[in-house]
């Protein structure tokens, strides 16, 4: 933040980069935080009056990592930021000149928002056929664009039904549900202790990512390692839904490599401990929220407050042996296909 | 013995019968010859993944030279259409797809190799700096702007300007080009057993057991590859209903003997020693042996109808129970299948893309008694799931199933990859 106050002192209104990507995701409910990052930090190129290359490339680095740190878990943003980040070098790598880049990252800012924003119509199209007459769908959390694939099955004819999990902590299996019983799929939502007894009643499981790592295994809402490894002990395909904007470079080899602290297991010896621990967790998810912006809602479900006031819900780490394929805008490819997808951006 | 039939009407066409016509029509001629393979494959009279390739690619051939064009829409578009029509009519085929894509992108790729270098990685009002900073990039011009589709940066690079010269290639100019790469995807086709066999010595080892299904040219030519320099044993599961004379003909070394047009479309093909006489030892079991003989088999090596883009097989039925006594055991599966088996499709509807023969070959038609008691089925492929498969050897060399995917990109185009529209 720091720098970019000192970059916009000529003179020049400050670019909060941080109210620009918060009024991003509250305004469009449709948007994801990759594409609103990266929409962002479009912004914050237009504005800023760097003259020099290390000055622009500070002002951009200082504005990405103000957005990470304005979030807990960061996966899905970063991957947005980084690949942002490496493009703009590389365009500064070819052009040379920092106010021709400047041009071109500004004609191509909204172009590159556009396409993101396509990419989710695009999986729709493409994984449209997973879905045939007659399937039960498992589904996990909200995912917009497994529901935008759904939906796109729907309005083809096609007639399934859906078990969605609740998904608790964050219980947006019910908003899932919502969405879906509007468009008269018939739903059935089950608590996350049902999972492994619904499991034998569906035909295929369609997950999102918070973003999909290096060997092709996804972070995702807490709750989905373990539909995987039900749907791998039960034989049923288990498909990842998810833009390649949410390619991170990250290589996780367990639950525990994240690179944030989840706080999910927290050990007690006293109830009462435990019990004051839990309501002060809940009182301070309340307070992130501005009063002004809960009144405000607008209609707006509570998700994206959420998304914009860095409460994130839980995830962990499903690993490539139980996904079966991921669906992505460039086609349907094998987890191994993944690093090879970001070895070719990165390298 | 097919030879003198060279009119496309009467007889029981066959591929050669088709091949021969179809060089002698006029270009007036073509789009009934279009209709013709059209129901030559909805007869099952061309039938098998290489006889199909082989149809289409002669077919497409036919109508890129006979077809006039102002602009390459419009071939592509025409192509298309006959791609559309030719896989409708024969769904299982995936091969048809398979050569109709590849032609698709020959044409693309032509065009694009045709126009000048695209300055469209950046946009039109480039400064001039830009311009320089360009080309002192070594002719490759913004390169890592212009990455392949399929990587993430085609979300951030800009849209490649609409090619407004296009029509200005004369079709002549690629034309020449498109015909050169349809002749090589035929060369591909006649040479793709070779190169697989080439590569039998790497997988079979002496005193080794190999199990095998039915009859697959392919399977017998890497065999007898291998047996050119080793000395091992091959059991053959005989395939029945459907392939059980054939295996019977091959093993008594008589495969000109009358009675199987596919042994007599494949004349030219079969080998002059057969896989007895090269000094083998074969074992020929009925296919319900197979998991009794599971436990002593090194190696299984399956020939296959064709390869989805998952990895998974669609082969001839009983493949499915082979790979499953396989995996019991932990005996690594080898599909040894051309390139051009691979198709860019996937199996949504795995049930769908079964097929059923003629039952007649299961149970005879002189059994009438007991066909009016019961159904007769003969079913004629498996799909076999990709994690059943351990390797694949095409005429590019041994892949993982994980890694078919790859072949895939290098060989279709993705907005090909849809026929419809």
């Amino acid at each position: 933040m720091s720098e970019v106050k000192k970059a916009s002192e000529g003179g020049q209104p400050q670019f909060d980069i941080l109210k620009h990507y918060t009024n991003l995701l509250l305004t469009d409910s449709e948007i994801t935080m990759p594409v609103a990052a990266i929409e962002s930090l479009v912004a914050l190129v237009d504005a800023c009056q760097a003259t020099t290359v290390s000055e622009f490339i500070s002002i951009i680095e200082g504005g990405s990592d103000t957005l990470k740190s304005s979030v807990s878990n960061a996966i899905s943003l970063s991957a947005g930021c980084d690949l942002f980040m490496r493009y703009i070098i590389q365009t500064l790598g070819n052009v040379g000149d920092i106010a021709s880049c400047r041009d071109y990252l500004r004609n191509n800012g909204r172009l590159f928002v556009q396409r993101a924003k396509d990419a989710r119509r695009r999986i729709a199209l493409l994984g449209v056929n997973f879905v045939r007459d007659g399937m039960t769908v498992l589904l996990h959390a909200f995912s917009r664009v497994v529901i935008a694939l759904l939906l796109e099955a729907a309005e083809r004819g096609v007639r399934f039904k859906a078990i969605v999990t609740e998904s608790r902590p964050s219980g947006l299996g019910k908003r899932a549900a919502r969405v879906l019983r509007d468009k008269g799929i018939p739903v059935s939502v089950v608590s996350d202790s049902a999972t492994g007894y619904a499991m034998g009643k569906c035909d295929l499981v369609l997950v999102g990512a918070e973003g999909v790592v290096e060997n092709g295994g996804i972070i995702n809402a807490l709750g989905t390692f373990q539909l995987a490894i039900l749907a791998r002990s039960a034989k049923k395909p288990f498909y990842v839904v998810a833009e390649s904007h949410k390619f991170v470079r990250l290589f996780p080899l367990s639950q525990y490599d994240l690179p944030f602290d989840q706080d999910i297991i927290t050990y007690f010896t006293d109830d009462e401990e435990a019990a004051r621990v839990e309501k002060e967790k809940e009182e301070k998810k309340l307070k992130n929220i501005p009063e002004a912006l809960a009144r405000n809602d607008g209609g707006i479900g509570g998700d994206n407050l959420n998304r914009a006031w860095g409460e994130r819900p839980l995830v962990d780490f499903t690993g490539p042996e139980f996904i079966t394929a991921l669906i992505t805008e460039n086609g349907v490819l094998t987890p191994g296909a993944v690093s090879e997808e970001l070895i070719r951006i990165w390298h | 013995m097919v030879t003198q039939r060279a009119v496309p009407v009467g007889g029981p066409p066959s591929l050669d019968s088709f091949v021969k016509s179809i060089t002698k029509i006029e270009a007036s001629q073509v789009p009934g010859m279009v209709d013709h393979l059209i129901s030559l494959l909805k007869r099952r009279q061309i039938r098998g993944s290489r006889n199909t390739a082989v149809a289409t690619a002669n077919l497409l051939m036919r109508v890129v030279s006979a077809t006039k064009w102002s602009h390459v829409d419009a071939i592509i578009s025409k192509i298309r259409e006959i791609g559309r029509r030719l896989t409708r009519a024969q769904p299982r085929e995936l091969a048809v797809g398979n050569i109709v894509r590849r032609v698709l992108g020959l044409i693309r790729e032509e065009v694009e190799n045709d126009s000048p270098p695209p300055s469209a990685s950046l946009p039109a009002g480039t400064t001039l700096s830009l311009q320089s900073a360009h080309s002192t990039q070594g002719g490759v011009p913004a390169a890592p702007l212009g990455q392949p589709s399929t990587s993430m940066f085609s979300l951030l690079s800009q849209n490649p300007t609409p090619q407004k010269d296009k029509s200005s290639h004369s079709s002549k100019n690629i034309k020449a080009g498109i015909m050169e790469g349809i002749r090589e995807i035929l060369d591909e086709l006649s040479t793709a057993d070779d190169l697989i066999a080439a590569s039998a010595l790497e997988h079979i080892h002496s005193n080794e057991i190999i199990l095998t299904m039915g009859y697959s040219v392919t399977v017998q030519r890497f065999l007898l590859r291998a047996a050119q320099k080793r000395s091992f044993t091959v059991i053959i599961a005989e395939g029945y209903p459907n392939d059980q004379d054939k295996v019977h003909q091959v093993l008594s070394g008589d495969p000109d003997s009358p009675g199987n047009s596919q042994i007599a479309e494949d004349s030219h093909l079969t080998f002059q020693q057969t896989l007895t006489r090269a000094g083998l030892i074969v074992i020929l079991i009925p296919d319900s042996a197979v998991y009794a003989m599971m436990s002593r088999v090194n190696k299984v090596i399956l020939g296959t109808h064709a390869v989805t883009a998952n990895g998974g097989l669609v082969a001839a039925a009983g493949a499915a129970v082979i790979s499953k006594a396989a995996k019991e055991h932990r005996t690594p599966v080898v599909v040894v299948a051309g390139a051009y088996k691979l198709s860019p499709v996937h199996p949504f509807d795995v049930e769908g893309i079964s097929e059923h023969g003629d039952p007649g070959k299961a149970v005879r038609w002189e059994d009438a008694d007991m066909v009016e008691s019961c159904d007769v089925v003969n079913t004629l492929f498996d799909y076999v799931p990709p994690n059943m498969v351990d390797l694949y050897i095409t005429n590019l060399g041994g892949h993982a199933p994980s890694y078919l995917y790859r072949i895939v990109a290098d060989h279709y185009r993705p907005e090909d990859v849809s026929l419809d529209g």
